[in-house]
């Protein structure tokens, strides 16, 4: 137990992971599934970038779909202009939802709580009005259309769903691992402080405005890859991306699985795609039963899911104990 | 950009008084939502998301009175007062469940709410975009005060909103309930303890706000289309508002709200394109400066 | 996680259940009973039923499963019925890419993208990788079938086209400016692509044949703005002689309401091409009287009794009125029954051949026909007619009818000013 809860634990288990969605995606080939496991990677990638700052940095972000949207928009540009591989463009996208998280992290992360939140939604709608205005470069409200080219690399065709999704899912268990280990970090431990006690974070000499923008920055790289994987998915980028829907979906995906494990995220976007998904396919009225579920679960729980589930055994074995 | 229309705009008096007027309009109506967003914040700690579906509500329950009476004060009667007792029960049996959790708790059951209301009405209502009329007398042609045009409505729409802005105030500062409230609002537990009933207030204050929500809604839906969703837009711009005021400051609520109103007005002369991207430009640059809002105490 | 494997015969009986219950709870009546032993033939519709253009997607729904029954109540393709599988994509482009892939992983034979421009670009780019009979019933952007790169052979427009409408519009604005003198012109359209190009499309037509005209100002609300005062006052600010509008539905009727307030009505002459629309025309309360206006969905235009008709049996059968939308999706469920009448399968590339220049006889034809134009697979031929507003029925009155001549012709003097022809 103790050896594997390293970082070679967390590899073994993204191979595991990885594994079975390969046999899933391979095994069954069915299109459905294929679909849900490429947009898992996506959700799924999003919603763990994000619980760095909700859950290890304690920063409720608003805009977080200002990194995920400009991935996508930058992927897609690049490949549209012709000239660029796969790989080579998305790390261009990474660099520069790197730099953007880094020039609104600067600004952002000096304030706290509500107003942190605020003043993320505002630089979200700021930059989302600016790929609206700007018709020329980014189509508008229609969006890059004409699609996305997705020429083969080292034997990966993207345009080949399959092939998407294992590389969706690949993309989700590399950076989950290292997600992982920025938390464990002493970088991790320090964020930790600052959220729990900033004054004693100061007292060792902490900085709190080069701490939070470096989870800043990392955050919004992640989640500029997911947009790369959107873009890649929909073969196209749109204004809703980085819209606060967007930002306030991953909040709610979040919340349904918990902020204060790992994979908690990762199950309240498994959870809400497949509600959401589910509702659709038997009503209109998608916003009442949706709605309704979400109330459930929220008042019920009172927390995540896995929150609760982790909660639930422990004070189980506590009393087994006692 | 058209900073020569604009110029030549500051320099007609008539210009000035149809601007003027639009945008003091526009925005004390703005200012009935916000002030129950900000003075709901101030008063529960909550950020309710839901507040523009209050504002909707407002307008649908006008709109089914005033098909039934056709009695436009029955109408905004309806509205007010019917949103009052929806907040109350949503209050009672929902809200009152997460005052104190986190933000991201009450992000979500607020979500939830708008899901859900945003459904309800399109199945009692139909999906359709409604439109409440208004009665004849406010349909002359639009008065001419100094060469400026003012609608005889929006004259109505200005006086209603101005007195209800008013009365808040007052009401905030020279009654007794007033008192109790601002004190709840820094100290509960004081107020708690010198045998006020809290969760009376708490009612109350949401009771208000929502009423405040609904008011606004029951007297736009004459002039603007009544739609499931008609909650969300409005709820950005009462966000802006309230936050460039100073979260949970009635008075800073209103002199951001009459601000957006006017910026609004002037800026669809001067720069016609920019005037959404200003708001939210506005709106960082408080954040970034002077978080607590125009009027606000500081609390970051 | 392999719960949501949606393969499999249970999944889809559900399916057609679900979507039998959907059209039996709006309109009372069953889905059309499936005929024994054959398998039906599956259409898969991603469109807007909640939100502030519900009203769209639900009459556009609404038409084609009208239209699909009557079909079907003929015996369908050698007993073969149709069957539509319609879902809410609630107006966000991924989620109707998604629908879309959904469908068709389902086994779709054709797909209705029931979206207007912005989904319906994301719903082309799926099926342009997928190779899937695709039929865009409501997206209107030029662009979609006039550029090149976007054509690819099995996607169809059927639909009312920016630029058809533009130079009808200007044909007909033009011979009222001269007739009445009015060169100072102002435009208030929604900040959005097919506001910007539809407005630009119109005015460039407008100067085409009346040069001297003069743009002195313009104004642009958001789309789906709550208020227009600020636009209103620009407006009344600008004292215009004529004014274009391409503002729609919700809207428009804000617009047109505080604009009346205002008194513009009786200070200029307004051009808005998206008024006679019955869900717009009737929630206005007091039309004014000589808004000049293009034809969105009218029962009275065409004046031809299969068109009436359409718009009695609609208005019966669903208590509310057909829109430019409902017409749209019962010209769809025409050309592809008639499509498969001619190919007598689902074939998905003989159907798109014979697609390709077909001709049918329409309630909703200039001359009581419309074509699926084969070079860039679009419909033509519809009628558009402009004409000016009366506050009761029919509403619109004096209507001129467009020229498909001259507009297929401008038309093709516009692909080759922007390198597409």
């Amino acid at each position: 137990m103790r050896r594997l809860s390293g970082w070679r634990g967390d590899v073994l288990a993204a191979l595991g992971a990885l594994l079975v969605a390969a046999v899933l995606v391979l095994g069954l080939g069915s299109n459905g599934l294929v679909d849900f496991i490429i947009r898992f990677g996506i959700f799924g990638l999003l919603v763990l970038s994000l619980n760095l700052l909700i859950g290890t940095a304690g920063l409720v972000s608003f805009g977080h779909a200002a990194f995920f949207g400009s991935g996508a928009y930058a992927f897609g540009l690049l490949m549209q202009s012709g000239g660029w591989s796969v790989p080579a463009a998305i790390l261009a996208a990474l660099l520069w939802s790197a730099l953007l998280a880094l020039a609104i992290g600067a600004l952002c992360v000096r304030l706290s709580e509500i107003y942190f939140a605020f003043l993320t939604l505002a630089f979200q709608m700021l930059i989302h009005s600016m790929v609206i205005s700007w018709v020329s470069l980014t189509g508008g409200d229609q969006g890059l259309m004409g699609g996305v080219p997705k020429p083969p690399f080292l034997g990966i065709e993207l345009a080949r769903p399959t092939h998407l999704a294992l590389f969706a899912a690949a993309c989700l268990a590399v950076s989950a691992v290292l997600l992982r280990q920025v938390i464990r970090s002493p970088f991790g431990v320090a964020l930790r402080m600052l959220r729990d006690n900033p004054q004693r974070a100061a007292f060792l000499g902490l900085s709190v405005f080069r701490y939070r923008l470096g989870a800043f920055v990392i955050a919004g790289t992640f989640a500029g890859l997911s947009g790369v994987l959107m873009s890649l998915y929909v073969s196209g980028a749109f204004p809703t991306f980085l819209y606060w829907t967007t930002s306030g979906e991953a909040l709610f995906m979040i919340m349904l699985g918990g902020i204060g494990t790992f994979l908690g995220p990762l199950l309240g976007a498994a959870t809400f795609l497949f509600i959401s998904d589910r509702i659709t396919a038997f009503t209109e009225h998608h916003g009442l039963f949706f709605g309704a579920v979400l109330l459930l679960l929220v008042l019920g729980l009172r927390k995540g899911m896995l929150d609760w589930a982790v909660e639930a055994w422990r004070s189980r074995r506590e009393r087994h104990k006692a | 950009m058209d900073l020569g229309e604009l110029a030549a705009c500051m320099g007609s008096l008539p210009c000035v008084i149809t601007q003027v007027s639009a945008g003091l309009t526009i925005g004390l109506l703005l200012f009935l939502v916000a002030s129950g967003l900000t003075l709901i914040f101030g008063v529960l700690g909550l950020v309710n998301f839901a507040h523009g579906t209050l504002y909707m509500l407002g307008a649908y329950f006008a709109l089914s009175a005033y098909e039934l009476t056709e009695s436009f004060l029955v109408a905004t009667l309806a509205g007010t007062l019917g949103v009052a007792v929806f907040g109350l029960l949503m209050e009672r049996t929902l809200f009152r469940r997460i005052y104190g959790a986190d933000v991201l708790m009450q992000l979500l059951v607020c979500y939830a709410v708008i899901l859900i209301m945003d459904d309800v009405v399109k199945i009692v209502w139909g999906g359709d975009f409604l439109k409440m009329d208004m009665p004849e007398t406010f349909r002359r042609p639009p008065l001419l005060i100094g060469g400026g045009i003012v609608p005889l409505f929006y004259l109505v729409l200005f006086g209603i909103t101005l007195a209800v802005a008013l009365l808040l105030a007052l009401g905030m500062s020279r009654t007794r309930f007033g008192r109790t409230v601002r004190a709840a609002a820094v100290n509960p537990a004081m107020v708690a303890s010198l045998g006020v009933n809290t969760s009376f207030v708490f009612a109350a204050v949401f009771a208000v706000g929502s009423g405040l929500a609904g008011l606004a809604g029951a007297l736009s839906a004459p002039i603007r289309s009544v739609v499931p969703g008609a909650g969300v837009s409005i709820l950005i711009e009462s966000f802006i508002v309230t936050v460039i005021g100073g979260m949970g400051s009635i008075g800073g609520a209103l002199a951001a709200a009459l601000l957006i109103g006017l910026t609004r007005s002037f800026g669809s002369i001067g720069f016609p394109l920019f005037t959404e991207g200003l708001m939210f430009l506005m709106m960082a640059a408080i954040l970034l400066v002077k978080p607590s809002g125009l009027a606000g105490k500081h609390l970051a | 996680m392999s719960k949501t494997d949606p393969g499999g015969a249970s999944r889809r009986g559900l399916l057609a259940a679900s979507a039998g219950m959907g059209a039996a709870a709006i309109t009372g009546f069953p889905m059309v009973a499936r005929s024994q032993g054959r398998r039906p033939i599956r259409i898969g519709m991603p469109t807007i039923l909640s939100g502030r253009v519900a009203q769209l997607g639900i009459s556009s729904r609404d038409a084609v499963l009208m239209e699909v029954e009557k079909f079907n109540a003929e015996g369908g393709l050698d007993g073969r019925p149709i069957e539509v599988i319609v879902r809410d994509s609630r107006g966000v482009p991924a989620e109707a890419a998604r629908l879309a892939r959904e469908m068709i992983s389902d086994g779709v034979d054709i797909l209705f993208d029931g979206e207007p421009s912005s989904g319906g670009f994301a719903v082309h780019e799926v099926v342009r990788e997928t190779g899937t009979l695709t039929l865009h019933i409501n997206t209107e952007t030029s662009a979609m079938s006039a550029d090149p790169k976007q054509r690819f052979w099995n996607a169809f427009r059927i639909a009312r086209q920016g630029i058809h409408d533009s130079i009808a519009g200007g044909v007909y604005a033009a011979e009222i400016v001269k007739a009445k003198n009015l060169r100072r012109w102002m435009t208030v359209s929604p900040d959005y692509a097919y506001g910007r190009d539809t407005t630009a499309e119109f005015i460039e037509y407008l100067k085409y044949f009346t040069p001297d005209v003069q743009v002195v100002g313009e104004t642009w609300p958001k789309l789906f703005q709550p208020d227009y005062t600020e636009n209103v006052t620009r407006l009344a600010q600008g004292r215009p002689q004529a004014v274009y509008s391409c503002l729609w539905a919700g809207d428009l009727v804000a617009f047109v309401e505080q604009a009346a307030l205002y008194g513009l009505f009786s200070q200029s002459q307004y051009f808005a091409v998206n008024m006679a629309d019955y869900t717009t025309l009737k929630q206005i309360k007091q039309l004014p009287r000589g808004v000049h206006s293009g034809n969105r969905y009218l029962s009275s235009y065409p004046a031809q009794p299969t068109n009436a008709a359409f718009g009695r049996d609609y208005q019966r059968r669903y208590n509310n009125y057909p829109t430019n939308w409902a017409w749209q999706a019962a010209t769809a469920v025409h050309l592809t029954t008639a499509a498969l009448k001619k190919v007598g399968s689902t074939d998905p590339r003989q159907l798109a051949s014979a697609l390709r220049g077909l001709t049918i006889d329409s309630p909703f034809g200039a001359d009581g026909k419309v074509t699926m134009r084969a070079e860039d697979q679009t419909l033509v031929g519809y009628a558009i007619g402009w004409g000016t507003t009366i506050p009761a029925e029919p509403y619109v009155e004096g209507i001129k009818t467009a020229d498909w001549n001259q507009i297929t012709q401008l038309e093709q003097e516009w692909k080759k000013g922007k390198g597409w022809a």
